[in-house]
C-alpha cells in the first residue's frame, strides 16, 4: 500500500505519521463523557424541559393558574437542590461539551446533501441556538429583575413584559421550535446509538414518533407563548399573589441563589 | 465528423508536500468508459488540453469491478470507486480529486494506513495461528450467515471514512468500517474469543461514541454495509462492556 509517513513518524504519537490518528485503543474516558452528555440530554434535560414546558402550558388558563404552578414547584422539597443538582449542573455540562463535540465536527452537507446529514447538522444549530437562548432566559428571568421564588404571584407578569418586546417574542419563538426539534431528534439519536434502535425499520418508524412528539411539544409552547402575548390576559396584573417566604432562606437574601 | 471527446479535470500534486493544480483533459470517448479506464487513455497519451506534454495521473487501482477496494477518490464532488464510476452517467467536465482526509501519495494516491491501523486495534481477525492443528472450525448456522456475509463484503476502500462529519483531525475517529468488522469478528464462533479486548478497544478515544448518526456512511458504501445498524448494535455492546467491566473491576 501506498504510504505518505514522513521518516519521523514513529516520533509523533500518531503512527500513520499524518492525517487522521487512527483509534487509541481502550485509552482515555471520553467514552464515558460522551455517554454521559448523551444521557443528560434525556434525563434530566429532557424532563425538565418536558415539566418546563407543561408549567408553561398553565398560561393558557391565566394568571392566577400560572402563580400556582410558579408556587408549588417552588414547594417541593428541597427545590433548591433539585435546581442545581437536576438542572443547572447537568444543563451546563450538557450545553459545555455539547459546544465542544459540534465545534469538532465538520458538516459537509453541501457535498452530502442527504436527510441523515441534515438532521446531523440542524442538531449543531439547534444547540448553538438553545446555547445562547438559554443563557439569557436563565439570567434574565431567573436571577434579574423580580425574584419568583418569593413572588410566584408575579410570574405572568413578569414574562408578559419580557414577551412585550417583539425582538423578544421572536428570540422565544424561534428557540422554542429549536429546542423541541434538537430535544425530539435527540431522543432519536440517543435510541440509535444505544442500541435501541439497531434496525433501519425501527429507525424509521421511531423516527415518527419523534416527530410527532417534537410537534406537540412546539405547538404546546407555542401556545404557552400565545398565552402572554394573546389578547386573553392583556395587562396582566404586577403580582396576583402575596410573597411567599422562603422555605430555605439563607441569612442574606442577596446571596440566595433565588 | 468531429470525433467524440470527453472533458476531464484532475487535481494534481506531485508528492506528499508539493501544491495541488488543477490540469484539464480532453481525451476521445470509448463505449463502456470509467474513469480508470479514461486515466489509462491519458497515460498512453499524456497531453493536456492546452496540448503540453504532460505525466501520467499516479493512482491506486486493480481489481477494476468495484472488489478490491484501492480506487476511492472524490468524483464530481463524492466519495465512490471510480472504476465503477461510468463516463457517460458523470456530468462533465468530470471534476477528480484525491480523497480530502487521507494524506496525498501522489496526484489521486492517498494513504489509507489509517484504516489498517484501526483493524489491527481492534484485532479484526479470526485468532486461529498456533502451533498444532486445531481441526475443522465449529458450525456457522445460515441465520448467523446472513448477518456475517453483509458484513464482510468490506473492501476497505475508506469512503465512510471520508464522507463522515466527525472523521478529521480533531476527533481521530475510528469509522465506520472498523466498527463493522468488530461485529462480524464478534459475531463469528472462534472471533468471539476477542469480543471483550475488541468492544473494551472501541471505547477508547476516537472510538464508537464519536459517530453522531450522520449516516453518510452507509449512503456512501459502495458495498451496501449496513453500517448504522452495526454502530448500533456495537454501540450497545461496547456500553455494556464497560458497564460490567466497572462493576467487576
Ligand atoms: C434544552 C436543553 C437541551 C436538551 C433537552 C438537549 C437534549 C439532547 C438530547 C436528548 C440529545 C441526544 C443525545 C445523543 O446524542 O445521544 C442531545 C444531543 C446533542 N446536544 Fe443537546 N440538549 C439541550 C441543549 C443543548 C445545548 C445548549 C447544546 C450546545 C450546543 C447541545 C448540543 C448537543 C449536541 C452537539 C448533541 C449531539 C451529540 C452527538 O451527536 O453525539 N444541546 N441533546
Ligand atoms: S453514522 Fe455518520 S457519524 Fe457515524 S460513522 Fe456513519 S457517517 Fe460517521
Ligand atoms: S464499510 Fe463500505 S465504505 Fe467503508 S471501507 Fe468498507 S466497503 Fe468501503
Ligand atoms: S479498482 Fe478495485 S475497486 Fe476499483
Amino acid at each position: 500500500m501506498a504510504t505518505a509517513a514522513r521518516p519521523d513518524a514513529s516520533q509523533t504519537s500518531n503512527p500513520v505519521g499524518r492525517g487522521v490518528e487512527p483509534l487509541r485503543a481502550g485509552k482515555g474516558n471520553s467514552f464515558l463523557l460522551r455517554k454521559l452528555h448523551s444521557l443528560s440530554g434525556i434525563v434530566p434535560i429532557g424532563a425538565f424541559l418536558i415539566e418546563h414546558l407543561l408549567s408553561n402550558f398553565e398560561a393558557l388558563k391565566g394568571p392566577l393558574a400560572y402563580a400556582e404552578q410558579v408556587k408549588f414547584l417552588n414547594s417541593l422539597p428541597l427545590v433548591r437542590f433539585l435546581e442545581v443538582g437536576l438542572i443547572f449542573i447537568p444543563l451546563a455540562y450538557h450545553a459545555l461539551y455539547g459546544v465542544y463535540i459540534a465545534m469538532r465536527g465538520k458538516a459537509n452537507v453541501i457535498y452530502y446533501p442527504w436527510s441523515g446529514n441534515w438532521m446531523y447538522m440542524m442538531q449543531r444549530w439547534t444547540g448553538y441556538i438553545a446555547f445562547v437562548y438559554i443563557i439569557q432566559h436563565v439570567v434574565r428571568q431567573r436571577f434579574m429583575g423580580v425574584s419568583l421564588p418569593e413572588h410566584p404571584g408575579a410570574a405572568f407578569h413578569k414574562v408578559q413584559m419580557e414577551l412585550s418586546n417583539p425582538w423578544m417574542l421572536a428570540v422565544y419563538v424561534i428557540a422554542m421550535i429549536a429546542v423541541c426539534w434538537h430535544f425530539s431528534y435527540g431522543i432519536w439519536l440517543f435510541a440509535a446509538k444505544w442500541g435501541i434502535t439497531p434496525g433501519a425499520n425501527a429507525r424509521r418508524r421511531f423516527g415518527y414518533l419523534c416527530a410527532v412528539l417534537g410537534v406537540v411539544l412546539a405547538v404546546m409552547g407555542l401556545a404557552s407563548i400565545y398565552a402572554f402575548v394573546g389578547p386573553n390576559y392583556k395587562n396582566a396584573p404586577a403580582d396576583v399573589m402575596p410573597a411567599q417566604t422562603m422555605l430555605y432562606a439563607p441569612s442574606s437574601p442577596g446571596a440566595s441563589l433565588s | 465528423m468531429a470525433e467524440k471527446t470527453i472533458q476531464i479535470e484532475i487535481k494534481r500534486q506531485s508528492g506528499p508536500d508539493a501544491s495541488s493544480t488543477w490540469e484539464k483533459f480532453e481525451i476521445p470517448w470509448k463505449p463502456g468508459m470509467n474513469v480508470i479506464s479514461a486515466m489509462m487513455e491519458i497515460a498512453a497519451n499524456p497531453v493536456n488540453a492546452s496540448g503540453q506534454e504532460t505525466t501520467p495521473i499516479a493512482y491506486d487501482s486493480n481489481c477494476l469491478e468495484e472488489i478490491c477496494g484501492s480506487c476511492a477518490m472524490v468524483i464530481n464532488g463524492k466519495a465512490r470507486m471510480a472504476c465503477s464510476a461510468l463516463v457517460d452517467k458523470l456530468e462533465q467536465p468530470i471534476r477528480v480529486q484525491p480523497l480530502t482526509k487521507f494524506p496525498v501519495v501522489r496526484d489521486l494516491a492517498v494513504d489509507r494506513s489509517v484504516l489498517f491501523e484501526n483493524l489491527k486495534a481492534v484485532q479484526a481477525w479470526v485468532p486461529v495461528d498456533g502451533t498444532y492443528d486445531l481441526g475443522s472450525g465449529p458450525r456457522v448456522f445460515p441465520q448467523q450467515q446472513e448477518v456475517a456475509y453483509p458484513l464482510s463484503n468490506c473492501i476497505s476502500c475508506c469512503c465512510c471514512m471520508e464522507v463522515c462529519p466527525q472523521f478529521n483531525d480533531a476527533t481521530g475517529f475510528v469509522g465506520a468500517a472498523t466498527i463493522a468488522q468488530v461485529k462480524l469478528f464478534n459475531s463469528h464462533p472462534s472471533g468471539k474469543v476477542l469480543k471483550e479486548e475488541r468492544l473494551r478497544a472501541l471505547a477508547g478515544d476516537g472510538g464508537v461514541q464519536e459517530c453522531g448518526f450522520a449516516q453518510n456512511c452507509v449512503q456512501a458504501c459502495p458495498k451496501q454495509l449496513p453500517l448504522t445498524e452495526a454502530i448500533s448494535d456495537i454501540t450497545r455492546d461496547v456500553t455494556l462492556q464497560v458497564a460490567k467491566d466497572f462493576l467487576r473491576a
